[in-house]
């Protein structure tokens, strides 16, 4: 498994993928950082990192994530590679696992780079830790989250393009899911609004931005994983079946 | 050794496989041979636990590709029909990381790969990206991932497709080194491939087998009676008295003008040994043969025959080939009945 694991992260890194993932990533990073210090408030200078993380991650896990995992099945499938791993001593759950590692680890990656806007910030004012903290944690979860989808999509089709448009539209969907829970009339019927909320990333990460790491929005979004990954594995293992 | 009893596939109601089983012994070559959409691919795959069969078993090495893919997984070396290399990855890179996937300890994976690299002659393309290579570098490269763990049993699904003559050999040569220590299944829909470096046969079509047979039984029955091909300067009434005065022909049959004074023969012998007594016999009647050659009843008919027969009728090789010779006997004769009339009245 590690071997599958190290040689996609190398096929990351030696193509331009893992890069330009990251490269934008930090861009949208700081061109908010940018934007956020020249509109914050003009007398005394404070800015959420919150609403940071909350736009950033709105970009990142609906344009960006798809990038990574398009390739990861879709391409296989259209090389042929897929028999070479399907023939190996590897099970479907390793090959599943040891591709998620992989686009997380290059998502950690551009993470961890953006650890220097707090620096900057705590160089020159004030950063409250729990916050930023409980903003990471919630940032990593809702990330793996993406990817897992992303993963899901990409075995479910043969082209790497069809892919990732496809995991955008889905990330979109649920991304309009979040705005209409915002609007006053689904608010006002409670059923609807329940049920939107239990599918909102959004929301959950909001929870994380202002401090607070709830078990159930960590539960929920580790379930959302597992579901995605399990589903990836059942889809993979469902083509075994009727492919000739 | 690898044991397929009672596999049976199907793809929603259409059976690709149907009730195949067949034995591979150890350090044994065997072909797996059938046309284009006969359920070659559907076994081999179903052999390397890429898809699940319906029903039926594959044990290779006493372990169940169903119930046990890890260990099973482990015994096989796999040569897909299309190679399935990276082609964003540099050779060596490729074998080490396929080393990796078959779990060699990292101590021996470099010496391990530069060995199968050595063995396939592509050290020389070790550093260069799969996606540059050749067609026939990249099925080297195919092989040589099929090779990597030395594996008991290695399964090569349509090996020489695309590789020019000289690399045809390289690669014959290869699978029969291949045989000293590992068995090998090797699928192809072109007789002559098979014919050239396995042991026994399988013949497949319409997803069942058809016969299971060794090479050399297959021979020895299409040599019984060689035909050798005539081409004489002389007299064919002349030619063929000679030519049926000597001992051990059999029968002088399907006589063709070539032109004015010359013919072919078709002149069957017991055995070769009549080919110099028959020739001199000839040379002393002053008929000049211009050519001599020897008919063989090709596999490539027996292979049609197998495979066009209605399915559901299974029958030996041997029993074919007695047929299909029965059959040609009748059609000689009564050919060179005609052309013995058409000859009298020529001359």
């Amino acid at each position: 498994m590690f071997s599958l694991y190290k040689k996609e992260l190398q096929g990351y890194f030696f193509s331009p993928i893992a890069y330009v993932f990251i490269g934008l990533v930090t861009l949208i990073f700081s061109g908010f950082f940018v934007w956020w210090i020249y509109t914050a408030a003009s007398t005394q200078i404070e800015f959420s990192f919150s609403y940071f993380f909350y736009y950033n991650i709105l970009f990142t896990t609906i344009l960006l994530i798809p990038i990574l995992t398009m390739k990861a099945f879709a391409e296989e499938r259209k090389n042929g590679t897929e028999v070479l791993l399907l023939s190996s001593p590897l099970s479907v759950t390793k090959i599943v696992m040891a591709k998620f590692l992989a686009v997380a680890t290059v998502l950690v990656l551009a993470m961890i780079i953006s650890f220097i806007y707090p620096i900057i910030a705590s160089i020159y004012g004030y950063v409250v830790m729990p916050n930023l903290i409980a903003s990471y944690i919630g940032y990593l979860l809702y990330g793996l989250a993406y990817i897992a989808l992303g993963l899901m999509v990409s075995s479910f089709v043969a082209t790497p393009g069809i892919a990732m448009l496809l995991s955008v539209a889905v990330s979109l969907i649920l991304f309009f899911m979040e705005l209409m829970l915002g609007s006053s009339y689904i608010a006002s019927i409670p059923v609807i609004s329940d049920i939107l909320y239990w599918f909102s990333n959004q929301a959950k990460f909001e929870n994380f931005t202002q401090g607070f790491c709830q078990l159930s929005d960590l539960v929920s979004y580790v379930t959302e994983i597992v579901v995605f990954l399990l589903w990836t594995i059942i889809s993979i293992e469902k083509r075994r079946f009727s492919r000739s | 050794m690898v044991e397929i009893k009672h596999l049976t596939k199907y793809y929603g109601s259409k059976a690709a496989v149907k009730d195949v089983s067949f034995t591979i012994n150890d350090n044994e070559i065997l072909g797996f041979l059938g046309p284009n959409g006969a359920g070659k691919s559907t076994t081999l795959n179903i052999m390397c636990g890429v898809i699940p069969s319906t029903s039926g078993t594959v044990t290779i090495n006493g372990y169940n590709i169903e119930t046990d893919p890890v260990k099973a997984k482990r015994c096989i070396g796999f040569l897909p029909e299309i190679p399935p290399v990276y082609v964003d990855m540099k050779v060596n890179e490729y074998l080490m990381f396929v080393a990796g996937l078959r779990g060699i300890p990292a101590s021996k994976k470099r010496s391990h790969v530069e060995r199968v690299m050595r063995r396939l002659n592509i050290l020389d393309v070790s550093k260069r990206l799969i996606g540059n290579l050749s067609k026939g570098y990249r099925q080297r490269v195919g092989f040589a991932q099929a090779l990597i763990g030395d594996p008991k049993v290695i399964v090569l699904d349509e090996p020489t497709v695309g590789l020019d003559p000289s690399q045809l050999i390289e690669v014959r040569d290869l699978i029969t080194d291949l045989k000293r220590d590992h068995s090998v299944i090797l699928s192809s829909h072109i007789l002559s491939e098979i014919s050239a470096v396995c042991d026994r046969v399988v013949i497949i079509s319409h997803g069942e087998i058809q016969a299971i047979d060794t090479i050399e039984n297959l021979e020895d029955s299409s040599n019984a009676n060689t035909v050798l091909k005539l081409k004489v300067q002389g007299s064919s009434r002349d030619t063929v008295r000679v030519a049926r005065g000597v001992e051990g022909v059999v029968n002088v049959s399907n006589i063709t003008f070539v032109k004015t004074g010359i013919y072919t023969y078709d002149v069957e012998i017991s055995s070769l040994d009549v080919r110099n007594p028959l020739l001199s016999a000839l040379l002393v009647n002053k008929l000049d043969v211009l050519e001599v050659s020897e008919e063989r009843k090709s596999l490539e008919q027996v292979f049609v025959k197998l495979v066009n027969q209605p399915a559901g009728k299974k029958k030996s090789l041997k029993d074919l080939l007695d047929e299909m010779t029965d059959e040609t006997q009748e059609n000689k004769d009564s050919e060179s009945a005609s052309d013995d009339n058409n000859k009298s009245e020529e001359v």
